[in-house]
């Protein structure tokens, strides 16, 4: 009975909480794919295990074993080149690990378990995982094209990285101008021969960065952290100013529906074409991948129908340009873009997001037409074209129209009337803005930026008062309608929130209205 | 002084009555003490932990010790063991000194003690399951009180009324049968209201069952425990009827609440799988049930059985005590210890001096009025005058 | 020792009574799901609009004129701590760190939340609890014990009692300001709120404008308003930017109304009382019959006893007649004998 007791009080212990995470954590699960696992998958730490063979001058292929295709390049499997059966792949490992471990502890060295089952297939370990994905963004790129740069062209070498498949052949290529991100092959799960990109990014940057090390070159890491870790993902170079990618993709684009054009009148139909600054854009995002997740393609050539598509996973080409929450959209980045302080400041406030119907017409814009025969011209002229003819909003109302200070003084029951800065305020919030085109297009009309706060109301110089709305709370008739004191101090407290502001504070009632005298 | 004097000085002052008179006294300036500065001055109960030791010990395991009174007339009269009889008038007062302890007790813990009789005579919460246990507690004690009424009427010499009383035997054997199976459950399903403030291997739906199952236990174990120290103590004031039967009543009672303490451990376990809760014992709460379920349910259930077949009368008297301890701990568990739970240890409850020493004055009362009336009145022996009416 | 078939019948009987009747609550009494008063009114708290200035407590403590308190209203140092309401504090807010750890910090505001089935007002044995038609539970002193099982009951942990009184302690809560209220005032909270993070009016508006906030801005509020149908529904309904949890708001409660976990138990109450007295009288016929027929038997046994012992004496009687008759013949003839012997010999002695 003692023993029952003494059993369970250990498990109890051993559901603490955990204790370590990391970036080097694998989980070797290999056997599920031959039926369900009869112990707890086994915890690995790769980076331990890699410093400690290292103090041995131990290397990577103390555990990995030359393709077969290629010496140079080591399988990513321990000890064995494929999945046989579910004994001998168990045996491999256990042999091998343990074999390892029992020399290791031999020399005299601290090692890992060696006997009991239980101290490798764990039930409950209090290690997790930190990993965090790497991302190889355009700053990556450009180093890495610079560092592998054939010196006698200058140009580079993208062959040692960029290749395609021939099917017939059962060969890989380098097929040039047709580069793309590992990623548009390289799916999650390995599919056939097509290694999934887990492997091929290992696989591809490791031994290159193996080889670079063995050259006593600069280069990138070898072990796990060196990627996966956050710290160490901070201190990765970044470049400022990447120089732009040449790939022969174009400066402008015109995006238009096309429903298979019909014949029978060449106008172009569905909604205005939409001129796409493409270069513009390039310097907006980290990778062409935000924008060309599955290619490098046109959006709607294959995939983004108008309609839908198999290959576009039915997404159909409405959808792609607008989704909202995804910056793969257009619509999507525009929306997300607007979280930033500087723009939530208004765009957060209550009804500060009107999708009003002239907000389309700041993308499509109407088509130029030649003049005779009225035929539509070439597109990326007539881009071009557009694009430069797109309004930019330069300034709001004349300052004099703008009243620089506003007494409210529609509650002052405790506290004196409020002395709002009113054209303090505005000017703030002009200047943060004052760089950020996408706001300028959208800004364009007189006025616009007034309706963050006078909003629910025509866009006018004399914008209707506050408490032309807002009276007492909790009307009946109006149940979605804050009264006169919540709509000024949610408004406010909100905007000053988002921009951070330390005074005026929420709580700092004097802040904004002292105190009445009795 | 004169001999007789000195004599009488002397005999008033034994060890006992010392001690005894100790508790009361300090117990009447606790009372005091309560009444003049509220509960906060003698407790340690707070917006946390409204119900202590005064609800956990005095009403609950008042309550369910005091069983014996039904399980003891139930046998007897109900199932004809005729062999148990002589222990059915101590079994009596030990459940009627019982519950009005408990009633004075509750004058402590309460608010506003005077408006006890409140939900009867203002207004009913028949919502309530502490309306159903006030209601069946109170007609319960008036139960008690008339069917212990014979020995204090013989006392008095009053036949005609101790003879009219008598005759209603039966009928208050099946009212308090019907009582105390309704309140003792009850106390049980006063806490099923509170399901997020118990530890799930005690909350159950079915506590009122174990509530009253375990009463039944505490009433078994309590009569075998009373006859002892009244055999210890009380010996001269025993008839022989009383000294012959005594024995018997040790060792049925004893094989009664071995079967009973099996068929509660089985619906203990029952409840742990139908609530599967099979994983909740590896942790330490799970490690204090399991004490409370093999510790003072299967072995006090194993010792009886086997000083039942062993005839070890020693051995049965102990157990008793065993059982007696693993109701308290039950009832203590159910309302202090798995209750709160969740909080934080800076929020739990532990009682304060004064609040044992309440407690412990009650106790104390409750032997001095066993003595007091066992001493004087027929319960320990036959009235000579009435031996042939029975 | 084999159990008797009258005892086992007598537990059987117990056991299937209690098991079918404890086992799974009445539904009989439960099918009922109150959904509240007609038009009765609530409070929705928003706490991504409270920013913890405290103003609510103050106006709380201000409209109930309960006693100053031991540090200002404006003395937001006090966030630090947890606090919880007390007899003298109708509500409290507390500050709590967002879970990812970024600042602004959340904050909530503790009352009570004037269930649609107030576990109190079912707990309490002289009903002083009343779910008013406005929504809101009041509470009269005039009749409470001081038992304080709603304070066991409810499982927001709001019922305070004024243990330091003792001849009229009282339990204080939260009255949604019920006398402001039927007069058509805000409660003090709500009227004070600088942020309007307190919404007051229907329940069911309430619940049309959490569901509204929640479609406007999907990123923003957690999509559950809580208090809708946690212990069936509670008046006071709250919104969070976060899960509950890390407002230390109990996610585990479930929608069972507390009525319900009780009435499975009051509901036997009846049944035991109509069903126990046959039982037992039953047991009793029983035991008595019992009784009588080994009376009977024993009285059987007598008799025939007794029976075959007078024949066995009468027998022996009779034999030991005949056996004397035989014996008294015997001696006459012996005697008879003996005398005409003794005859005999006179006459032969008398002739020689």
């Amino acid at each position: 009975m003692s023993v029952l007791v003494l059993a369970l009080c250990i498990e109890a212990k051993d559901t603490g909480e955990i204790l370590d995470h990391r970036s080097d954590l694998i989980t070797i699960d290999t056997l599920e794919s031959f039926g369900d696992l009869e112990r707890p998958e086994v915890i690995f730490l790769h980076d331990l295990h890699t410093e400690a063979l290292e103090k041995s001058n131990k290397d990577c292929r103390t555990c990995h074993l030359s393709e077969k295709s290629s010496k140079d390049r080591l399988s990513l499997k321990f000890k064995r080149l494929e999945d046989t059966d579910k004994k001998q792949v168990m045996d491999v490992y256990h042999a091998e690990c343990m074999g390892c471990h029992r020399e290791m502890s031999a020399s005299g060295q601290t090692s890992g378990p060696i006997e009991v089952c239980g101290e490798c297939h764990k039930e409950n370990t209090r290690l997790i995982s930190a990993r965090l994905p790497m991302a190889f963004d355009k700053s990556l790129h450009f180093r890495h094209t610079e560092a592998n740069k054939d010196e006698k062209t200058n140009k580079g070498n993208c062959a040692l990285c960029h290749h395609e498949y021939d099917k017939t052949a059962k060969k890989l290529f380098y097929a040039k101008d047709k580069e793309g991100s590992c990623r548009y092959c390289h799916m999650k799960e390995t599919q056939d021969n097509r290694m999934s990109i887990r492997l091929a990014s290992h696989s591809g940057c490791i031994d290159c960065h193996k080889k670079a090390v063995a050259e006593k070159k600069k280069t990138g890491p070898i072990n796990c952290a060196g990627c996966h870790d956050a710290k160490m993902q901070q201190e990765i170079e970044k470049i400022a100013e990447v120089p732009r990618l040449e790939r022969k993709q174009p400066d402008v684009v015109l995006i238009q529906a096309n429903n298979q054009k019909t014949k029978k009148d060449d106008r172009m139909s569905g909604m205005n074409p939409v001129p796409f600054d493409h270069k513009a854009h390039e310097g907006y995002n980290d990778t062409c991948r935000v924008c060309h997740h599955a290619s490098l393609d046109s959006c709607s050539k294959k995939c983004h129908t108008p309609t839908g598509s198999k290959e576009g996973n039915y997404v159909n080409f409405e959808s792609a340009m607008h989704q909202k929450g995804n910056k793969k959209s257009c619509l999507g980045c525009h929306e997300i873009n607007k979280n930033q302080p500087n723009c939530a400041a208004c765009h957060s406030l209550n009804a500060g997001n009107p999708m009003i119907e002239t907000s389309c017409k700041i993308c499509h814009m109407k088509p130029l037409l030649k003049n005779s025969p009225a035929t539509p011209m070439d597109e990326k002229l007539m881009a071009e074209m557009l694009l430069k003819s797109r309004k930019v909003a330069s300034s709001t109302y004349k300052d004099e129209d703008i009243p620089d200070k506003v007494i409210i003084k529609e509650l002052a029951e405790e506290y004196e009337p409020v002395e709002l800065p009113h054209g303090k305020i505005i000017n703030t919030l002009l200047n943060n803005i004052k760089n950020n085109t996408l706001a300028g297009y959208f800004h364009a009309e007189k006025g616009t930026v007034c309706r963050s706060c006078h909003h629910n109301s025509p866009l006018d110089p004399k914008p209707p008062r506050c408490g032309s709305c807002h009276g007492k709370p909790f009307d009946q008739g109006n149940i979605f309608r804050p009264g006169i004191k919540g709509a000024y101090h949610q408004q406010c407290n909100r905007c000053h929130q988002e921009l951070n502001i330390e005074k005026p504070t929420s709580t700092g009632c004097t802040d904004c209205h002292k105190t009445k005298k009795k | 002084m004169s001999e007789k004097a000195a004599e009488a000085s002397k005999s008033f002052f034994t060890p006992f009555n010392v001690v005894a008179g100790l508790i009361v006294i300090i117990g009447l300036i606790i009372t005091v003490l309560r009444f003049t500065g509220g509960l906060a001055s003698v407790t340690n109960l707070s917006d946390y932990n409204p119900w202590g030791i005064w609800i956990g010990f005095d009403l609950l395991v008042g309550v369910a010790l005091a069983a014996g009174g039904f399980v003891t007339s139930a046998a007897v009269y109900l199932f004809g063991m005729k062999k148990y009889h002589s222990a059915v008038r101590p079994a009596i007062l030990t459940g009627f000194l019982g519950y009005a302890l408990v009633v004075l007790a509750l004058n402590y813990d309460v608010g506003r003690p005077w408006r006890l009789p409140y939900p009867f005579l203002v207004q009913q919460g028949t919502t309530s399951v502490l309306f159903e246990v006030a209601a069946c507690v109170g007609l319960y004690l008036t139960v008690l009180f008339v069917e212990f009424s014979p020995a204090a009427l013989e006392w008095l010499g009053l036949r005609k009324a101790r003879r009219m009383v008598v005759k209603l035997t039966l009928l208050l054997t099946i009212f308090g049968v019907v009582l105390s199976t309704l309140h003792q459950s009850s106390l049980g399903a006063l806490f099923l209201i509170a399901p997020s403030k118990l530890h799930p291997l005690w909350y159950s739906p079915y506590l009122p069952v174990y509530f009253f199952i375990t009463s039944i236990i505490a009433g078994l174990s309590m009569v075998i425990f009373e006859s002892t120290l009244s055999y210890r103590y009380l010996s001269h004031k025993m008839d022989e009827a009383h000294l012959k039967e005594k024995n018997d009543v040790t060792l049925g009672f004893g094989k009664a609440a071995s079967y009973v303490l099996a068929g509660y451990f089985a619906i203990k376990v029952i409840g742990i799988s139908t609530g599967n809760h099979w994983h909740l014992l590896g942790t330490s709460y799970g490690l204090w049930f399991l004490l409370e379920l093999f510790g003072f349910v299967a072995l006090p259930c194993f010792l009886y059985a086997v000083g039942v077949r062993d005839k070890n009368l020693k051995l049965i008297k102990w157990t008793s005590v065993l059982a007696i301890l693993g109701i308290i701990l039950n009832r203590f568990n159910v309302c202090l210890i798995a209750f709160n739970w969740h909080l934080p240890s800076s929020e739990r409850y532990f009682p304060h001096w004064m609040e044992i020493g309440i407690s412990i004055f009650i106790v104390t009362l409750g032997v001095v009025f066993f003595k007091f009336i066992a001493t004087r009145m027929p319960i320990l022996y036959e009235h000579p005058e009435y031996s042939d009416t029975h | 020792m084999p159990i008797s078939r009258r005892k086992f019948l007598g537990w059987m009987g117990a056991a299937a009574g209690l098991s079918t009747a404890f086992g799974s609550p009445v539904h009989a009494a439960a099918n009922k799901h109150f959904t509240g008063y007609p038009d009765s009114l609530g409070i929705l708290f928003d706490s991504m609009l409270c920013i913890g200035c405290r103003k609510c407590e103050a106006g709380c403590n201000k409209v109930n004129e309960l006693p100053p308190p031991d540090q200002p209203f404006d003395d937001l140092t006090v966030l630090s701590k947890k606090r919880r309401t007390d007899t003298k504090t109708f509500t409290v807010v507390n500050r709590y760190d967002h879970p990812q750890g970024t600042p602004p910090p959340l904050f909530r505001k503790i009352q009570c939340n004037h269930c649609l089935e107030p576990a109190c007002a079912s707990a309490c044995f002289v009903k002083a609890f009343t779910k008013t038609k406005q929504g809101s539970v009041v509470y009269d002193a005039s009749v409470c014990v001081g038992c304080r099982y709603c304070m066991i009951a409810c499982p927001f942990e709001i019922p305070t009692y004024e243990y330091d009184k003792a001849l009229a302690p009282r339990i204080r809560k939260c009255t949604m300001c019920h006398p402001r209220v039927i007069e058509g005032k805000l409660p003090g909270c709500v009227e004070i709120c600088p942020n309007e993070a307190l919404s007051f009016g229907k329940r069911k508006d309430l619940i049309k404008i959490a569901r509204e906030r929640i479609r406007k801005y999907p990123d923003r509020y957690e999509d559950h308003i809580y208090g809708e149908h946690e212990m069936g529904g509670t008046s006071w309904l709250y919104l969070s930017g976060v899960p509950f949890k890390a407002l230390e708001m109990r996610e585990d409660l479930g929608v069972t109304p507390a009525p319900e976990l009780t009435a499975g138990a009051l509901s036997v109450v009846p049944m035991v009382a109509g069903l126990w007295p046959v039982l037992l009288t039953g047991l009793y016929a029983v035991s008595k019959r019992k009784e009588k027929i080994a009376k009977l038997e024993q009285q059987q046994a007598v008799a025939s006893t007794l029976k075959k012992a007078n024949a066995e004496a009468e027998a022996k009687l009779s034999n030991a007649l005949a056996n004397a008759r035989k014996e008294k013949d015997a001696a006459i003839k012996r005697e008879i004998k003996k005398a005409l012997e003794e005859a005999k010999q006179t006459q032969e002695t008398e002739g020689s």
